[in-house]
């Protein structure tokens, strides 16, 4: 729906405008805020799909001799009489604009296409995957708030120097390399003490250490930016009121500067749950868990050009959506935005 | 199945985690080999055979399709196909779906009687129509590795009865048994393959063999479910009839570490591709086979028609230039044998041993054979120039889609000690993407690229030295080393009457290969298993080297 629709729908149905100039003004521009959103998101797609089918079609090398000498095991050039059937199934042979109109009219009915390498319609394969890989995303996400909440709140603007370690700790984890952490949480935890499944699969006790692997380092990030936030809130005269109205300090902490400083963690979540969906391939590999982001690898590998538009298309929809939430969790937890 | 115990004991809490705390990436397998090697292996059990049980099994690589032309797959076909013959370890041919076979007195028709009464799992007959079909669907485009074996000596089959299948060829193919034993030609349902959907043949291939499958949770695994009707084992297995256990669990878990520590801490019964540097551990805990796979090793395969190596005393000095062996057991750890045959690896029948020492280490032939080529001026590095151009080889290999992290650890070896005679080598590593595409096929990509293939029998020679002209060409060519001299020579090998025959003029075909330098053998390409010691029998076959699970069975 344009947004010039949307006007003519509100001074159709509310023909006494004049009396309420006010409201409709409000939903006008709540209306024409909500439309520019859609908009900027169907922009964002529309450009995360067309990059990757530029970049998957431009690429060096013959997509249907990719094909065949996959599906043969060989590395050869091929014959035209060989690859003249797959490049008319596939329509390789077509002006690249015709191969592009096709996909984004594919793309606006829904329709993802069909794995070239799995030869399933690409929304199963994501179906089949997508699961794992957003519990993954939301625990690890849960784990980092969790960690640097409890770390943030005991420790920031109390003694020196736990104050002074924990936020070198938090640095110490923001740098962490999920690779590495991730393999020496494997070793330490499921080889060595046991204490989880080396091969981690779907279940219960194989998501910790994934979940881990990732938000270790999210929860420094986190920590770095809401601690500058939470030490100078403290300092700010509400809290200094919330004291002098006789509240204790954990209180103060919890109810009052806590909340004005997880903001710029809101906003950071935001951008962290779509670099999660990215990364949960690392923790995927070495747990050997299934996921999108195993899918995605392969797909890369294999140039199945299908499978990567549709995960990176999914991928640009969670980072929008994310955003979004963050917008309304903002207004959810500071109240001076809902008058404004 | 119940009640089993894993054979790896953590060792204590206080150990573990000091280890853990100073453990790097790098001394990650050390840790897990001290870990190991304090643990006792499986407790001693009374040894009596357990029907039943569900073997899991963790494989590295997990392909797009179950069947298909890639090794990967055959790995995978192997547990539902069975093919008309299956070759032994000593390259003799005894019967699998079929009972016997003839070949008339010209070696062009072959006459195959196959076992009565078969039947796929879908419950198509597996008589001698259903086995033609199949001969028809690989030439029709089926399989490409399946074209490349016989495609040129093919010439059509028919069903005489039930149980007879004729096979006429063009010329006389004295590998031709060898060739059907392999995964590619594993047969199925010609029902299956006409009325399901690509993505159903894909994934759950329809045959006769000892599984079916089940359900594949990609990324994860595939179960393979017990075929309670099987009745047509090869000869070499190890009992006829149904396989011992319920199914197998077969997992794909790519990282070494995990893919190890699954079976140390008794997760999986059974792993492939044991990682080298857990491979002494491994054999210390736990049952480890190898297998050396037959065919072209993994060998450099020099550009001869451009760039320096058109030039054969560059391609001889470049073989001279390095010490190959210790190249390769530096980066395998010794786990991995060296082959200094550049065209046929050693398990193969009709290997030619001699080849192997054509080209030691010798420094000194190495520099009078740049001399004579005119590579006669050092750069300030100490490369070789010739008319101001440096003696620059780019070498193109497939990292980890052909060539493992040893293999590269192994080119970065020879890259250093070629130095010294004056090469100067640069190492491309392609990605899957960029190698299958063919970027690196053609004669301007590259002057050498390092791959095997495998095959059973010495007649690899012919797909990878079969002449390459325009009206024929031969893509699997890659050292594009056309000499109709040495093509002559591998034609009257694959026609030839006899095996022993055969196999003289393949070992003739090797040396005169190998005279010329164009192939520079580096290490045998192999498959391996490490079993837990209450499975027994896990067997793997000799064509490629896949596991078999038919036999296997687990043990109180």
């Amino acid at each position: 729906m344009s947004i010039l629709e949307t006007r003519e729908t509100t001074l159709e149905t509310d023909p006494d405008q004049a009396s309420r100039p006010r409201r409709d003004r409000h939903i006008f521009t709540g209306l024409r805020s909500l439309g520019t959103r859609l908009l900027s998101a169907v922009g964002v797609i529309w450009a995360a799909a067309t990059f990757t089918f530029l970049i998957q079609s431009l690429l060096p090398g013959d997509r249907a001799t990719l094909l065949l000498n996959q599906l043969n095991g060989q590395i050869q050039e091929r014959t035209a009489a060989e690859l003249a059937p797959i490049n008319e199934k596939y329509g390789f042979t077509d002006p690249l604009i015709v191969q592009y109109f096709r996909f984004l009219g594919d793309l606006a009915t829904g329709n993802l296409g069909t794995s070239y390498q799995l030869h399933k319609p690409v929304i199963e394969v994501i179906g089949d995957q997508i699961a794992p890989t957003i519990v993954l995303t939301f625990t690890s996400l849960l784990i980092a708030w969790a960690i640097c909440i409890v770390v943030i709140v005991g420790t920031a603007k109390r003694n020196r120097f736990f104050s002074s370690v924990a936020s070198g700790l938090e640095a110490l984890a923001a740098g962490l390399p999920q690779y590495w952490l991730g393999v020496i949480l494997l070793v330490v935890f499921a080889l060595n003490l046991g204490l989880f499944p080396v091969v981690g699969g779907t279940g219960i006790g194989g998501l910790l250490l994934p979940a881990l692997t990732l938000g270790i380092p999210l929860a420094g990030f986190l920590g770095q930016v809401i601690r500058t936030e939470f030490e100078s809130g403290m300092d700010q005269p509400f809290a200094l009121t919330a004291r002098m109205r006789g509240m204790g300090d954990t209180g103060v902490r919890l109810r009052h500067v806590l909340r004005h400083s997880v903001l710029p963690g809101i906003t950071l979540s935001g951008w962290a749950l779509g670099s999660l969906f990215s990364a949960a391939v690392i923790a995927e590999s070495i747990f050997t868990r299934p996921g999108l982001g195993k899918v995605l690898v392969t797909a890369v590998n294999s140039r199945d050009l299908p499978v990567v538009c549709g995960i990176v298309i999914l991928v640009a929809v969670i980072y929008v959506v994310a955003n979004l939430l963050v917008d309304v969790a903002y207004t959810l937890i500071d109240p001076r935005l809902k008058t404004s | 199945m119940k009640n089993r115990q894993p054979a790896y004991q953590p060792t204590s809490r206080s150990k573990a985690v000091k280890a853990g705390a100073v453990a790097s990436a790098a001394a990650l397998s050390l840790l897990l080999a001290a870990c190991g090697g304090q643990t006792t292996s499986a407790e001693a059990g009374t040894g009596e055979k357990v029907d039943g049980g569900t073997i899991r099994y963790a494989h590295l690589q997990e392909p797009a399709c179950v069947y298909g032309g890639w090794i990967q797959q055959a790995f995978l076909s192997r547990q539902v196909l069975d093919s008309l013959v299956s070759q032994t370890e000593d390259g003799s041919i005894v019967a699998w779906l079929a009972e016997k076979w003839k070949v008339s007195e010209d070696q062009l028709t072959w006459t195959f009687t196959l076992k009565p009464g078969l039947e796929f799992t879908d419950g198509t007959p597996l008589d001698a129509q259903a086995v033609s079909d199949n001969f028809e669907f690989w030439q029709g485009g089926g399989n490409g590795t399946v074209q490349a074996h016989i495609g040129d000596y093919y010439s059509s089959s028919r069903a005489i009865d039930a149980t007879t299948l004729e096979v006429k060829l063009s010329e006389p193919f004295a590998p031709f048994l060898s060739a059907l034993s392999q995964g590619y030609f594993g047969i199925q349902s010609p029902t299956a393959l006409e009325s399901r959907s690509e993505a159903e043949n894909c994934e759950s291939p329809i045959g006769s063999g000892p599984f079916t499958v089940g359900e594949w949770k990609r990324g994860q695994s595939i179960t393979f479910n017990r075929n309670d009707a099987y009745n047509s084992a090869p000869q070499n297995a190890k009992h006829q009839g149904p396989a011992y256990v319920d199914s197998v669990v077969w997992s794909f878990i790519q990282d070494n570490t995990s893919r190890f520590g699954s079976l140390a801490s008794g997760e999986s019964d059974a792993i492939g591709e044991v990682p080298t540097v857990d491979f002494d551990t491994a054999k210390a805990q736990f049952d480890v086979q190898q297998f050396l796979t037959p065919g072209r090793p993994v060998t450099l395969s020099l550009n001869t028609v451009e760039g320096p190596f058109t030039d054969v005393k560059v391609r001889q000095a470049f073989a001279y230039s390095a010490d190959r062996k210790a190249v390769v057991d530096s980066a395998f750890l010794g786990v991995v044998p060296f082959e200094g045959n550049g065209t046929v690896s050693s398990s193969t029948p009709g290997y030619n041993p001699d080849v192997a020492a054509d080209y030691p280490f010798d420094v000194e032939k190495a520099n009078v054979l740049l001399d004579e080529a005119g590579w006669t001026e050092r750069s300030a590095e100490g490369t070789r120039t010739k008319d101001g151009k440096e003696l620059e080889i780019k070498i193109v290999f497939g990292l980890n889609s052909i060539v493992t992290a040893e293999g590269a650890t192994a080119l970065q070896n020879l890259q250093e000690q070629v130095k010294a005679t004056g090469f100067k080598v640069t190492l491309v590593p392609a990605t899957q993407a960029e190698l299958f595409s063919g970027q690196f096929s053609t004669p301007d990509s590259y002057d050498a690229q390092l791959g095997y293939w495998t095959s059973p029998h010495a007649g690899i020679l012919y797909i990878n030295f079969r002449q390459n002209t325009e009206k024929k060409p031969n893509p699997a060519n890659t050292t594009f080393y056309n000499n109709a001299k040495i093509e002559d020579v591998i034609l009257k090998a694959n026609s030839a009457k006899t095996t022993a025959e055969a196999n003289k003029l393949y070992g003739e075909a090797q040396q005169l290969l190998s005279d010329e330098a164009v192939a520079v053998g580096l290490y045998t390409q192999t498959s391996s298993v490490a079993s837990n010691p209450k499975v027994k029998d896990i067997w793997l076959e000799a064509s490629q080297g896949e596991p078999v699970f038919h036999d296997a069975y687990f043990t109180e």
